[in-house]
């Protein structure tokens, strides 16, 4: 089964890996600050060694969006983020897992203070009648 | 690689790699020497025409590449090989094996790959890579990930395979109705991720389901008294006979009580039907019998109406009494939906409703759906129908009960 891991988070200034630019990560002492990074590569380092992770990539910053809106029966542009909300969609990573159970405890591992990890399932093409 | 070579290597290559397998007992090696005699056959059968036997002419050049490999490795892997080979050649002649096991190269190779130390999507990715001959940039299409990805799982399967020492030797009786047992399964699983990918939306065309059939005639072959494997089969041919009816020209999903029995591939039916009889008598009723039984019965019946929905309910509670499982008692909730009455149904699913491994998913919440229609439920159908379609991750499903739920507006 495939799940998405999607982090919001709003570095400040927007930069990766995210938890180097938020105030609440930053606030902790250096030495848990790199034991959490350390264990966080490593389970990155895991996932891609048994065929787990599918991929994933960092997002830019919101503020270099382009948005797509309809206005008056055609398409207009404007720059900017899509919401002037506090967390901002910072990156992803796609899994392919035997179960939830599973995605769950890996999406715990992607957790950091000050961010919110958000899981959820991909939908597939096909089709079953029974 | 033309049509008819590609043919001539998949038929052979589950046998040629255990052959090679007896003589190393590293499943990379002998694959790595495998692949370079494909490309050699590539090379020189169009040139010189196909070999009289192109099994043994496999076997001869993947062993000379296979030395080859080995001349070059150090004394210490020499030496772990002499002692692997060794004993896999102790172990080979063991007499209290069963005959099969012991004779069928490919029976062999589907146990390896069924090794209990690997998770099921490692299993499926060796299977069909050791043992159906496809290509890892064919498994990954099938499975809509990355090849490196798929290269990775396969690659980190053998290695575990490797880890466990004396891989190919043949399973203790006992170890091998396990083993038998894992296999069967992991064909399941081939099948019914076949059933997940839609057909043509793929960079590789390849159809899962017929792959797992394959799997499962050979299997047969190797075992034709094995009344589980035959149940397995007959399950697989009666199921994928259906596959014409089961979505319409839009590619939406087509529900069994709207299917056009027409479409259905009346004489995979009846092979399956003959099958599983055959297979009942013996005694021994496992649950893949069981599963075709039941889908014999849908397959046999002209119509819902007169659906024999009686004998399905009794197979259902059959079933879950051989393999108790939760998803089994949903489909008997059903079943007695169909022969004793919506009321009854809902009665029988009251109880599972409290499951939370049930409840998050949309099954549920879907034959409750159903069920609530038939009993006149209008709203708390539709409600349920909502509820189903915001679980389920197949999209052609969603549409279908987002549609249900749309009827029963007012």
């Amino acid at each position: 089964m495939k799940f998405v891991i999607l982090i919001h988070s709003t570095p400040e200034p927007w930069g990766h890996p995210t938890g180097d630019f938020v105030a609440e990560h930053k606030a902790l002492p250096q030495e848990q600050r790199d034991d959490m990074n350390a264990h966080f590569d490593q389970v990155l380092t895991q996932l891609q060694e048994n065929g787990e992770l599918v991929g994933g990539e960092a997002l830019g910053d919101p503020r270099s969006s382009t948005l797509f809106r309809w206005a008056d029966g055609d398409p207009i542009a404007s720059d900017g983020p899509y919401a002037e909300t506090k967390e901002q969609f910072a990156g992803f990573f796609l899994i392919d897992v035997a179960d939830r159970g599973r995605a769950e405890e890996i999406a715990f591992h992607f957790a950091g203070p000050g961010e919110t990890i958000e899981l959820r399932p991909t939908m597939w093409p096909g089709g079953d009648d029974q | 690689m033309t049509g008819g070579s590609e043919d001539v290597w998949r038929e052979h290559s589950a046998e040629v790699l255990a052959a090679l397998l007896r003589r190393s007992g590293d499943f990379g090696d002998c694959e790595d020497a495998l692949q370079e005699a494909l490309l050699a056959a590539a090379e020189q059968w169009p040139r010189d025409g196909m070999p009289h036997d192109p099994k043994a002419w496999l076997i001869r050049v993947a062993s000379r590449r296979l030395l080859d490999a080995h001349r070059s490795t150090t004394a210490r892997e020499r030496r772990e090989w002499a002692e692997s080979a060794s004993a896999a050649r102790l172990l080979g002649s063991r007499p209290d094996l069963p005959d099969a096991v012991e004779h069928d190269d490919t029976l062999r190779m589907c146990m390896l790959c069924a090794h209990p130390d690997l998770s099921d999507a490692s299993r499926v990715a060796l299977t069909l890579r050791g043992v159906a001959g496809l290509t890892t940039a064919q498994i990954a299409s099938c499975f809509l990930v990355p090849e490196a990805t798929m290269a990775q799982r396969i690659s980190r399967a053998k290695a575990t395979i490797r880890a466990s020492g004396a891989p190919f030797a043949p399973p203790t009786q006992a170890d091998a109705v396990t083993r038998l047992h894992a296999v069967r399964h992991v064909v399941y699983l081939v099948f019914t991720a076949g059933h997940t990918t839609a057909a043509g939306d793929r960079l590789v065309d390849l159809d899962l389901q017929l792959e797992a059939i394959r799997l499962a005639e050979r299997l047969h072959r190797a075992l034709p008294h094995d009344p589980e494997t035959t149940g397995l089969l007959a399950l697989l041919l009666i199921d994928h006979a259906r596959t014409a009816a089961r979505t319409d020209a839009a590619g939406d999903l087509v529900p069994l009580d709207e299917q056009d029995r027409a479409l259905w591939d009346h004489a995979a039916i009846a092979r399956g039907v003959a099958l599983v009889e055959a297979a009942l008598v013996k005694g021994a009723v496992g649950p893949f019998q069981l599963q075709a039984a039941i889908a014999a019965v849908h397959g046999e019946s002209t119509t819902v109406a007169e659906t024999d929905w009686s004998q399905i309910t009794e197979l259902y509670r059959l079933l879950l009494r051989v393999a108790p499982s939760a998803v089994v008692r949903l489909n008997l909730a059903a079943a007695i939906g169909m022969s004793q009455g919506a009321d009854a149904g809902l009665d029988e699913l009251e109880g599972l409703r409290s499951d939370p491994s049930l409840t998050r998913g949309h099954r549920v919440h879907a034959v409750r759906a159903h069920l609530l229609e038939r009993a006149g439920r209008s709203e708390e159908a539709r409600e349920a129908y909502l509820r189903a379609a915001g679980r389920t991750q197949s999209i052609p499903e969603q549409r279908y009960l987002n549609r249900r739920a749309a009827a029963l507006e007012r």
